[in-house]
């Protein structure tokens, strides 16, 4: 694969304007202008599917004109190194956690080990008293449980109540991590256990402990991924969710052939290597916070809310940070603990999470119980979709996975039902895609055991069901890339004991755009350009994608763009979550560089004497200014058209090795071709997919947050039996990616962190059957659960 | 959190020793030693350091056969041509452990004398019967990673992959302590739950291991080991096997219970008989006869079949 | 699912900062204690030691007690932040440094313990202005995504490729088997590894 060159790659494809109908949704009219507002004809289409087309769009008189296709472009669309990548390589990037302040003190957190329990008394006098020692805090909110709706049925307590292992109860501030560790272990905690239920499966029984005393559900800010808000709740159950249109059972009755099946998936944890932490530095005129977070702007707002300070006096800082994958949004309890513990003692603090408070704080995908029937007439043809599903977030919401049963493919009758089940453990948060990864492993898989009964190939089967031409056009680059057709055979093909085997399996996610997105572009007088925004860059790449759009912009090279993010006093940025970071910023990347030219072009005009400035570089121009340097901020404009769903989506491809005598599953090469919109950096989207790819292999195979049964303890807090695939697991993975142009913004950009993800265990899995002719319903598909399958085991039982 | 310490590096193999109160420590390349004293598993008053101590990592083969100093790390183990070709087992045993990283500086001795890694034990919020408590909680807990063999009252599995290599070569680890020396062969070195739950091995707190010999291989004789987890890139073994084939064939299985486990019933197939698949095949059979799994560990029997056949024909193939 | 509760616990200890083992308490001095006196001449500690580490070429003078780890001495003692503490266990090689040229995990190292050995660090390969090929190669391989592995699979890379120049994708590949990247980085790690071979790193 080619490094960063951005001469290389570019597709020379003929663009062929003929007019034809396009089956788009909205078709703007071209009468009645809006004022401040223009017409534009923009592109629309998948090269290479089909020739690209235009339509016309209302844009806001001020955007800069539409972009042509990525062929056409210099930086757009090409591989370019990252900004960063030197300081990244050389140790020279400075992390949250790496972070030194004069004074800076070091926090501790003192955790629960029992998982449910009324605290009487937390007894901090010895800790306040240990040599070193500057503050101490007791927490009064655990920000990311779920709340008791009506506060007077709450187990009326001074303290919060545990409900689980690893709560955070209290924490104290040294003048080293050696004396805080120390004073924290000597806080004296009175409790009185209550009765703790940790498995989805028993939290659901009638008698089962109840681990909320009445309703309750996850505030926002905890970063849950969902779980709704007026759901009934009845036990530890709350639910359902539920979705239908049509009628399931009509459809049912009307299909040829149907298929039903349970899956269940783990608990998976995100397991970012740099943890949980901030250096917070209460000043009398500043509260700065170095974060290590996927949203500056939430920890900003929520320390602003907690703290009753205005916004303008908070200041957050993220300028690198070591993962968050969806778990870092919002202060948290380390972040609030942290600005605690800063206030009282009058200095800066650092405060992270070590490696075993990660796994037991950090949040976690939840796990899943699902039970999926789908039915179709002998052409193919869906007929109906009932999905139900059940998982624990712990203490927390969000474990739905019927996202994609209601969004991937066509069908007239569906009925989806989604509950959240509480147990003693730790709270879920956002993990990359929330829902969707276990959802596709039940969904497609039932797709692919739908094609075998029909004896259909499962891609036609997708091709008759599955209305995304973006994901149509990824099926036939698949089949193409990875020879689908010279390696899909019948399962079980293979003699053994090693068994090789192919799968497919699709995704859905969705376009999703953040308005809070902003960007200033300034333009210096010696022609040095330098962009700013609150942005961060959690590792998928966008200060290098915000160079690239303001070189294509001004006509200057990215590595001479100066770009800062991850600062609050700079123009709000998104959140990096969500695969709507570059779908929302870069547009507002652009407009700031373009509006920054105009001014720049206003103030040089009438000085050019004639000369046309399109002969002269942006360097020479800004040498002209008469004023020291031109900005221009810009916000994120509407999106173009009417308002309506769009996706984000992918197809992977995935042939495994299944040692059948020793259970060892191992996969050996991945095809993945996703859309993302406009491609912006193909460097960077390799990376992202590539990630995606591989925390999806991780999660099908290895990873799995164990409690023990008894005590609620976990098992496994640390980066050695919680396993994480390494470099020998790593199979060849290929990326393709197809432009999707859709009209919807001045960079027609989409995200893709989500998406690379979502149906990389759903493809092993549908392998696995290929290769043996078992289908695997439970993840990890570790040695102990395959052989369970393949029916090898005499004696003894799984986990 | 680590405890504090005092630290004293050794000069000598006597120096060493007279440090040994009950309340020092030894630390040779310090793998396990700082995981225990970060996982509060040990609390020290002193460190005594035997990285100082000149000569204690040589290598050298005499007639006899193999003398390894305690301090040979286990990436010098995996290099030596000697070990490699004339004790494989060893080679592979020490070159599969860890990470490439742990491995320069992990010692066959400390490798050796390294305690449990059960989930519970290096977990300072479990006070199992091991550490003084009442009770061992793999046992109606999450045994999966457990032992099948000899479980009935700890189910740790030894975690020393080169003990399982030594016993299988037939070694002799020499022990130097405050009354003097011994030699001990290595299969009586390691102490069983039903002996005594609180030690792994006979190594007093005054004793350091100051040497390991293996015997030369007989001519024709050949080993193997072979390792597998459920990961490949920094894993410890769900089944491990070494495997001396000879005059006196010798299976021994780790990652199966609480002391290197030999199975007399694999070498009874195999003495005297043609090694082949059915052989192989037979004596794994008979290795896992007597196995007593818990709740979440019989996975591992139809897996240790497997790798003790294929070990044995890796043998058979050397 | 069993109710059984205080399995083996005592109740009082739980929650006592979460140390639990009754025998062998922890010995909870802050190193304020000093050098204690002891019966041979070589004890030092438990108090803050002077010692001299020879790092990336020059000798730094620090006083750390003898429980610091290399990777707290420098990250904390010495803000040399490139090597990152992730898992503190060895199991991620995110600290990995080179003792005389050889690749290990500073959590798992005393400072104490350094000795006459040279340590090099991430910082002590190369800067952002002059990067050692390994790290240039890392940058147009885009081998880094969030970058908080970066430093310690830079480390192992380049230290393979001092003893291996002509590795195959098979060596590079266990070089960094210790190496965890949870953005996934490892298909590029392994481009930029052999890239930066045929270049002649």
């Amino acid at each position: 694969m080619a490094p960063a060159n951005r001469q290389q790659d570019k597709k020379k494809q003929q663009i062929k304007e003929e007019p034809r109908a396009v089956k788009e949704k909205a078709q703007e009219q071209t009468a009645a202008q809006k004022p401040g507002t223009r017409n534009e004809s923009v592109y629309v289409g998948i090269p290479g599917a089909e020739a690209l087309t235009t339509i016309e769009r209302t844009v806001p008189a001020d955007e800069p004109p539409p972009l042509p296709p990525n062929n056409q472009l210099k930086y757009i669309g090409t591989r370019v190194s990252r900004q960063d990548g030197r300081f990244k390589t050389t140790g020279a990037a400075k992390y949250p956690s790496d972070t030194h302040l004069p004074n800076m003190l070091y926090g501790k957190f003192l955790s629960s080990i029992v998982p449910h329990a009324r605290v009487s008394s937390v007894d901090t006098s010895a800790a306040e008293k240990y040599p070193g020692v500057r503050a101490v805090h007791v927490i009064e909110n655990d920000l990311l449980s779920a709340q008791v709706l009506d506060k007077t049925k709450e187990v009326q307590s001074k303290y919060p109540v545990i409900r689980y292992s690893g709560q955070p109860i209290a924490a104290v501030a040294a003048t080293s991590a050696q004396a805080a560790q120390e004073a924290a272990r000597l806080i004296k905690v009175e409790y009185e256990q209550l009765p703790f239920v940790l498995g989805a499966d028993e939290a659901r029984k009638e008698d089962a402990p109840n681990v909320f005393p009445a309703p309750a559900a996850q505030p926002e800010t905890a970063g849950g991924g969902g779980g709704g808000a007026k759901v009934p709740q009845r036990g530890n159950v709350r639910g359902p969710e539920r979705r239908e249109r049509g009628d399931v059972l009509k459809g049912l009755a009307a299909s040829d052939v149907t298929v039903e099946g349970e899956f269940r998936t783990q608990v998976q944890t995100h397991s970012a290597l740099e943890a949980h932490g901030v250096v917070a530095d209460w000043k009398p005129n500043m509260l700065t916070v170095h974060a290590s977070t996927q949203s500056t702007m939430s920890v900003r707002d929520e320390l602003a809310t907690i703290f009753k300070l205005p916004k303008s006096k908070v200041r957050v800082l993220t300028e690198y940070m070591g993962g968050g994958f969806g778990a870092k949004f919002g202060a948290g309890n380390v972040g609030v603990v942290a600005v605690h513990l800063s206030k009282k003692a009058g200095a800066p603090v650092k405060l992270f999470s070590d490696r075993r408070e990660e796994h037991w704080t950090g949040g976690n995908r939840p796990d899943s119980q699902q039970r999926v029937k789908i039915g179709a007439t002998k052409d193919g043809k869906l007929q109906a979709i009932e999905f139900t599903s059940h998982g624990t977030a712990g203490v927390g919401t969000g474990a739905g996975t019927a996202g994609p049963a209601r969004a991937m493919y066509t069908c007239a009758n569906l009925k989806t039902e989604e509950y959240d089940v509480f147990t003693n453990a730790s709270p879920g948060t956002a993990f990359r895609a929330p829902g969707h990864p276990p959802g596709c492993f039940a969904l497609e898989q039932a797709m692919d055991e739908l094609a075998e009964r029909l004896g259909m190939d499962p891609l036609l089967l997708r091709d008759v069901n599955d209305e995304s031409p973006a994901r149509r056009e990824e099926r036939r680059i698949g089949v193409e890339k990875f020879g689908w057709k010279q390696k899909f055979r019948k399962p079980n093909s293979d003699p053994g004991p090693v068994k090789h085997g192919v799968g497919v399996a699709q995704a859905v996610w969705y376009r999703i755009v953040n308005m809070d997105s902003a960007v200033e572009v300034r333009i210096n007088r010696d022609g040095s350009v330098e962009t700013r925004s609150a942005v961060q860059d959690i590792g998928g790449g966008i200060k290098t994608v915000i160079a690239q759009v303001v070189a294509e912009e001004l006509g200057i090279e990215p590595r001479n763009v100066q770009v800062s993010i991850g600062d609050t006093v700079s123009p709000p940025g998104p959140p990096s979550g969500g695969s709507m970071t570059t779908t929302s910023i870069t547009p507002a990347v652009r407009n700031a560089a373009y509006k920054a030219k105009q001014h720049l072009l206003e103030q040089v005009k009438p000085l050019l004497k004639g000369r046309d400035p399109a002969s002269l570089t942006l360097q020479q121009l800004a040498s002209k200014l008469p004023i020291e340097m031109v900005s221009a901020t810009a916000r994120r404009s509407p999106e173009y058209g009417k308002r309506e769903g769009m996706f984000l989506g992918g197809v992977q491809f995935a042939q495994v090795a299944v040692d059948t005598e020793t259970g060892i599953v191992k996969v050996e090469h991945v095809v993945a071709v996703h859309d993302c919109g406009r491609p912006m950096n193909i460097l960077q989207l390799e990376s992202q997919v590539n990630g995606g790819v591989l925390q999806g292999i991780s999660y099908a195979l290895y990873e799995n947050r164990r409690l023990d049964r008894n005590t609620g303890i976990m098992v496994n807090p640390n980066l050695e039996q919680y396993k994480i695939l390494g470099a020998m697991e790593t199979p060849k993975i290929d990326a393709h990616f197809i432009e999707h142009y859709i009209a919807r913004s001045s960079t027609d950009a989409g995200g893709i962190g989500e998406p690379a993800t979502i149906p990389t265990a759903a493809a092993i899995a549908n392998a696995f059957y290929n290769a043996t002719g078992v289908r695997m319903r439970e993840l990890p598909m570790t040695p102990a659960r395959v052989l369970a399958a393949l029916g090898s085991l005499r004696q003894g039982a799984t986990a | 959190m680590i405890a504090n310490f005092q630290w004293q590096d050794a000069r000598t193999v006597q120096d060493a020793i007279a440090q040994l109160d009950g309340k020092s420590i030894v630390k040779a390349g310090g793998i396990d030693v700082m995981d225990r004293l970060k996982e509060g598993l040990d609390s020290p008053a002193k460190l005594v350091n035997i990285r100082t101590i000149p000569g204690l990592d040589q290598i050298r083969e005499d007639a006899a056969g193999l003398h390894v100093g305690p301090m040979a790390t286990l990436d010098q183990l995996d290099k030596n041509e000697t070990i490699r070709a004339s004790y494989t087992a060893l080679a592979d045993a020490a070159g599969h452990a860890a990470t490439p990283h742990i491995r320069n500086v992990a010692t066959v001795g400390g490798n050796i004398l390294q305690r449990p890694r059960c989930w519970y034990f290096r977990n300072e919020q479990f006070h199992c019967l091991k550490k003084g408590g009442d009770r061992c909680f793999a046992q109606q807990g999450e045994n999966d990673y457990h032992a099948i063999f000899g479980n009935q009252i700890c189910a740790i599995v030894h975690p020393s992959a080169v003990a399982v290599a030594l016993v299988a070569l037939g070694a002799t680890l020499e022990v130097t302590g405050k009354r003097g020396q011994r030699q001990i062969p290595i299969e009586q070195f390691f102490v069983r739950p039903d002996e005594d739950v609180h030690r792994e091995n006979t190594l007093a707190a005054d004793e350091l291991l100051t040497a390991i010999y293996i015997p030369k291989p007989a001519s024709g004789s050949h080993s193997a080991y072979m390792k597998l987890g459920e990961k490949e890139s920094f894993d410890w073994p769900i089944a491990e096997v070494a495997v001396v084939l000879g005059a006196k064939p010798v299976v021994v299985l780790g990652a199966a219970a609480p002391v290197p486990w030999r199975s007399a019933a694999a070498e009874r197939v195999l003495a005297g008989n043609p090694i082949n698949e059915d052989t192989a095949r037979a004596a794994a059979k008979a290795a896992l006869h007597g196995a007593t799994p818990l709740r979440n560990n019989g996975y591992k029997l139809p897996i240790f079949e497997t790798v003790v056949r294929r070990t044995i024909l890796a043998a058979a193939r050397t | 699912m069993s109710e059984k509760q205080n399995d083996g616990v005592s109740r009082r200890q739980f929650l006592r900062g979460s140390a639990l083992t009754a025998a062998g308490t922890a010995i909870l001095n802050s190193g304020l204690l000093g050098q204690t006196e002891s019966p041979t001449s070589n004890a030092v500690g438990p108090g803050p030691v002077p010692i001299t580490m020879r790092i990336n070429g020059k000798d730094h003078h620090v006083s750390v007690e003898p429980r610091t780890t290399l990777a707290d001495a420098l990250r904390d003692t010495l803000h040399m932040t490139g090597s990152k503490v992730v898992c503190d266990r060895g199991a991620c090689s995110a600290c990995t440094v080179w003792l005389d040229g050889m690749p290990v995990n500073s959590c798992l190292t005393f400072a104490l313990d350094v000795g006459q050995r040279e340590v090099t660090t991430i910082e002590g390969l190369g800067t952002p202005d002059h990067m050692h090929p390994v790290q240039a190669a890392f940058v147009e391989y885009d081998a880094a995504q969030c970058g908080y592995c970066t430093p310690g699979m830079v480390m192992s890379t380049a230290a393979l490729l001092k003893s291996n120049p002509n590795p195959t994708l098979e060596d590079v590949q266990h070089a960094v088997r210790g190496n965890l990247c949870r953005c996934g980085t490892y298909p590029k790690v392994f481009e930029a590894a052999l890239a930066a071979a045929r270049k002649g790193a």
